[in-house]
């Protein structure tokens, strides 16, 4: 087993200004599983492609355990990939799909035999090995192209959105499998995904990526509860962190308050002043009567959930949403006192970085 | 139902029309022979006695105005009118022809305008000779056949002869043996379609039937109008032969033949059978009678058969009988449809969207394909009016010619060299994969031969080829070999086209190469590397694999090309030399517009046709095979 480095790794692709990935490093452990989130054209599958080596860096290093593998190509990197579309040979059955990496290593035939055949049971996909790619489902695709990464025993697992095909109950069922064999396996798997409840489910941490950048690296509790910038506080949680634009005012009792919108909220920050981001999650939003809260909003949409429901505010041009638990009985176009719990706020600075 | 029976009724009437027709066409033929008949065996006037003038004397004004070119006032003239006819002997040859025995058809000879044979019949109108006389294509009058009786020289119109239907060729007696019945049944089935007792496909059948039925009439009336002019005919060669002035014994054929010319022929022939028969010659249909012109003397009398060729009446009728069925069944169809108009504006539109691409198919594809099964069938030649049908005769032909094996074998031979140029394509189309500016201009440079005009490329070679200042040659002395004759020697001709062809179409090839591989997902040739295949084991295993559909087409398409080459084999070497570089394109060439063998190149091509058919679907067979794209 090995850990995966990345030591300011860039990809800048020909013809095109911005790095897709700039200056990124990061260490992801032996064993460990890393979700890479972002959204889409962030450039989390170009660095797993430099990573594979499908895509040579611009400039940076990867290291794969203590080995300096920049510039091998992917033979010589002992990792497996799923891709997105799963790239399973059309013209090849399932057992030759996944003996295919087998052989053209040169493994013996018999042990080809041997290791297929464990990888289909562990798969389950015993009674599909004569099938071609065509005939399968999603699903039974998706653990194909498992089994083909899995069969060899590499080092490193990569994953390019590989759940993002199936239908969401497959998808609840093989993020569980997934986890059932990183922990039968103890292999590092470095997974791709733009959704960020795959990431915070799976991830035992979470590597967050925009626009080439890195942004935060935590276990999806550090992420979530403390995200490092106003993007990913928006980008994690559903829905997100209500981030909104407001601005420091002194008052005369010595205290400050941040005006937001209609709002006003108390803060303990004694040295800022001018324009701020104050971030709230949806569940410290609060409903009150009128003029008994920190300011008055209007109802815009009431979404029932049932366990919960989520209340959309307008709070003077500041949007804003209340994740209330039950059915709550609120009239749209009413207007309403807002409450936050002032513990949990969030501040970021004009360009969205975390002050406290 | 009203379309229905008016077509029933005009199916008869054409029947009815088309039957009259070859009852006339009979009757004419027969007049006409018969006016020969009495050119020949009507003695001229004998000399010693002064002739009675041979002219009625009464006024005729349109012989006046004609300009008598052998004026007979003066009486001292040793030499008689012998151009006109001894006037009693006309009448006497004109009543025989009654008493033939076998002489069915009514008959009436005018001298002039007089009847000779019924002396009380009315005389022929003055209009009608004047007619005859000014040449005036022969006229059916009363019920018979006028045709010009002519002088001895054949040129002036002295009177006429008139000939009627025999008894039973009456208009209403050719009503019909089956056309009528069939005729009645159609139209039962037209009443009981519409009581709706019968389901409207009962139509189609009946008008179905009624078109046969009516061909079959017509096609009788045919035969028999062959028929009674070949029997007339027969009684008037073997009457002409005991009355010619000439010793019976000597009677020739050549004393005979104007009797038939323009109609027939006659051959002299063994005692036969005196009915009228069919037979073949030469793949000709031929109608046939013996005559006996005296003892042990036989000559037979040849013509075309009426009946052989009335295809296009069957086509007639079928199409006349079948179109009330039709316009039944279609007016049916557009009840039902306006009753869904969306349906209908649908039908039509796809109709309209498929007629351009249909209408091509069917005036360029389908088209010839059926006019060179039809040319298989016949010997055709443009220059013969007659083009019989000959059955699988050229098909023999083809199969017997010892220059279509070869020339198949070097077909055969010359389509190896598309898997060579297919591969040399692959290659270049893997090594110029690329985006950059010299990548697109090679890669346009290999397409430049498909391009170019075939006669073109095959001079450039030609010249390239040349045995004393090709470049070929001067190339291969530098390493000290040489020179050959390319193109000049059976062991290399064939060769130096396949090159040539190697050349012209890797380009082509190539760029379909290229379309196929960036078709090719790359996710499958980077889970190729991630599974650590080596450049080798990427393409033998995944590119390959997945180029497949492409490679049949361009393997396909190759091989049918290659059975096609001829431009090149046309320009280079003419198929020569000694047939080294002789296709089946171009023995197909040859065959139709050198020796004019039409027939024989349509068998040849339908042959090569199906050889094609076979190769192609064993290749799919063989390589088409699991191609689809997960």
């Amino acid at each position: 087993m090995a850990s995966v480095t990345l030591r300011g790794l860039t990809k800048v692709f020909d013809g095109t200004a911005q790095a897709a990935v700039h200056e990124l490093s990061l260490e992801v452990r032996d064993g460990e599983f890393l979700v890479l989130l972002g959204p889409s054209g962030c450039g989390k599958t170009t660095a797993l492609r430099c990573i594979a080596g499908l895509e040579e860096p611009t400039a940076g290093e990867v290291l794969i355990g203590d080995r300096v593998v920049t510039h091998l190509p992917p033979a010589e990197r002992d990792v497996a990939m799923v891709f997105q579309n799963y790239a399973l040979y059309p013209h090849l059955s399932v057992r030759e799909n996944i003996a295919f990496a087998l052989e053209v290593r040169g493994v013996p035939p018999g042990d080809v035999t041997r290791r297929v055949a464990e990888t289909a049971v562990r798969l389950g996909l015993g009674e599909l090995l004569d099938r071609r790619p065509a005939q399968l489902s999603g699903g039974q695709r998706q653990r194909v192209a498992l089994a083909r990464a899995i069969v060899r025993a590499p080092h490193v697992f990569l994953f390019d959105e590989p759940l993002s095909n199936l239908d969401p109950n497959l998808r609840i069922a093989l993020r569980a499998e997934l986890l059932a064999l990183h922990r039968a396996l103890r292999a590092t798997m470095i997974y791709v995904t733009h959704d960020q409840v795959e990431a915070m489910t799976m991830g035992q941490r979470i590597a967050i990526l925009h626009l080439g950048r890195l942004r935060q690296v935590g276990t999806p509790a550090d992420v979530y509860e403390r995200p490092a910038d106003a993007f990913a506080a928006r980008f994690v949680g559903s829905p997100g962190m209500n981030v909104l634009q407001g601005r420091v005012r002194g008052l005369a009792d010595g205290g400050r308050v941040v005006e937001v919108g209609t709002l006003s909220v108390p803060i303990e920050l004694s040295t800022y002043e001018g324009e701020l981001q104050l971030g709230i999650r949806p569940e410290h939003v609060g409903l009150s009567g009128v003029d008994q809260g920190v300011g008055n909003a209007d109802v815009l949409v009431v979404e029932p959930l049932g366990s919960e429901t989520l209340v959309h505010l307008n709070a003077g041009g500041q949007g804003l949403v209340a994740r209330l638990p039950g059915i709550v009985d609120v009239q749209v176009g009413t207007r309403v006192g807002v409450r936050l719990d002032r513990r949990r706020t969030h501040l970021f600075d004009a360009a969205g970085v975390r002050i406290a | 139902m009203a379309a229905a029976a008016a077509g029933v009724v005009a199916t008869l009437a054409v029947a009815l029309w088309a039957e009259g027709r070859f009852a006339r066409a009979a009757a004419f033929r027969t007049a006409v022979t018969t006016a020969a008949y009495l050119e020949l065996v009507i003695p001229p006037p004998r000399p010693p006695t002064p002739p009675p003038t041979p002219r009625r004397p009464r006024t005729r004004p349109s012989r006046t105005r004609r300009p008598a070119p052998a004026p007979l006032p003066p009486p001292s003239v040793a030499a008689p009118d012998t151009t006109d006819y001894d006037v009693v002997q006309l009448l006497v040859q004109a009543r025989a022809l009654t008493t033939l025995p076998g002489w069915t058809a009514p008959v009436e000879v005018y001298h002039g305008t007089a009847p000779l044979v019924d002396a009380t019949a009315p005389p022929l109108p003055a209009a009608e000779l004047a007619r005859l006389r000014r040449q005036e294509p022969p006229r059916w009058r009363n019920g018979a056949a006028l045709v010009p009786l002519k002088d001895r020289r054949g040129l002036r119109v002295v009177g006429a002869v008139e000939v009627g239907l025999p008894p039973g060729r009456g208009v209403w007696d050719l009503l019909l043996r089956w056309a009528l019945p069939a005729a009645l049944l159609t139209l039962a089935a037209v009443g009981a379609v519409a009581w709706q007792r019968a389901p409207p496909r009962a139509l189609v059948a009946a008008g179905l039937l009624l078109g046969l039925a009516a061909y079959a009439d017509v096609r009788g009336a045919a035969r028999r109008s062959t028929d009674d002019w070949l029997t007339g005919t027969r009684l008037l060669l073997r009457e002409a032969a005991t009355r010619l002035p000439t010793p019976r014994a000597r009677v020739t054929i050549a004393d005979l033949a104007s009797l038939v010319r323009g109609a027939g022929e006659l051959v002299p022939a063994d005692s036969g059978t005196v009915a009228p028969r069919r037979f073949r010659f030469a793949g000709v249909p031929r109608a046939a009678a013996t005559a006996r012109l005296g003892s042990g003397r036989w000559v037979e009398v040849r013509t075309v058969p009426a009946e052989a060729y009335t295809g296009g009446w069957l086509l007639a009728l079928l199409g006349l009988a079948l179109t009330g069925p039709l316009a039944a069944l279609g007016l049916g169809w557009a009840e039902r449809m306006t009753a869904r108009p969306r349906e209908l504006r649908e039908t039509a539109a796809a109709w309209a969207f498929v007629a351009p691409a249909g209408l091509h198919l069917a005036l360029f594809s389908l088209g010839p394909i059926l006019f060179a099964l039809y040319l298989s069938v016949h010997r055709w030649v443009p220059a013969e009016p007659v083009r019989p049908f000959v059955g699988l005769a050229n098909f023999g032909a083809v199969l017997r010619d010892p220059l279509v094996w070869v020339s198949l074998r070097n077909t055969v031979l010359y389509t190896l060299y598309v898997p060579v140029s297919m591969a040399v394509a692959l290659l270049v189309a893997l090594a110029l994969d690329g985006h950059g500016r010299a990548m697109r201009l090679a890669r346009t440079a290999f397409l430049l031969p498909y391009v170019s005009s075939v006669v073109a490329v095959g001079l450039l070679w030609q010249w390239l080829y040349h045995a004393d200042v090709g470049l070929v040659n001067r190339l291969l002395s530098f390493v000290g070999a040489g020179p050959f004759d390319w193109l000049g020697r059976p062991r290399t001709a064939l060769l130096a086209v396949m090159l040539l062809s190697i050349w012209v179409h890797v380009g082509y090839q190539m760029v379909v190469f290229r379309a196929g591989l960036q078709g090719i997902p790359r996710a499958y040739l980077d889970a190729a590397r991630v599974d650590g295949a080596n450049a080798w084991q990427r393409f033998w295993r995944v590119t390959f694999p997945l180029l497949r559909p492409v490679t049949v087409f361009v393997l396909v398409t190759g091989v049918i090309g290659a059975f096609q080459v001829f431009g090149y084999v046309y320009v280079l070497t003419s198929g020569g030399p000694l047939h080294a570089t002789d296709v089946v394109a171009y023995r197909v060439y040859q065959s139709a517009w050198q020796f004019s063998q039409f027939g024989y190149a349509s068998a040849l091509s339908l042959l090569v046709f199906l050889v094609l058919c076979a190769a192609t679907w064993a290749q799919f067979r063989l390589l088409a095979e699991r191609v689809e794209y997960a």
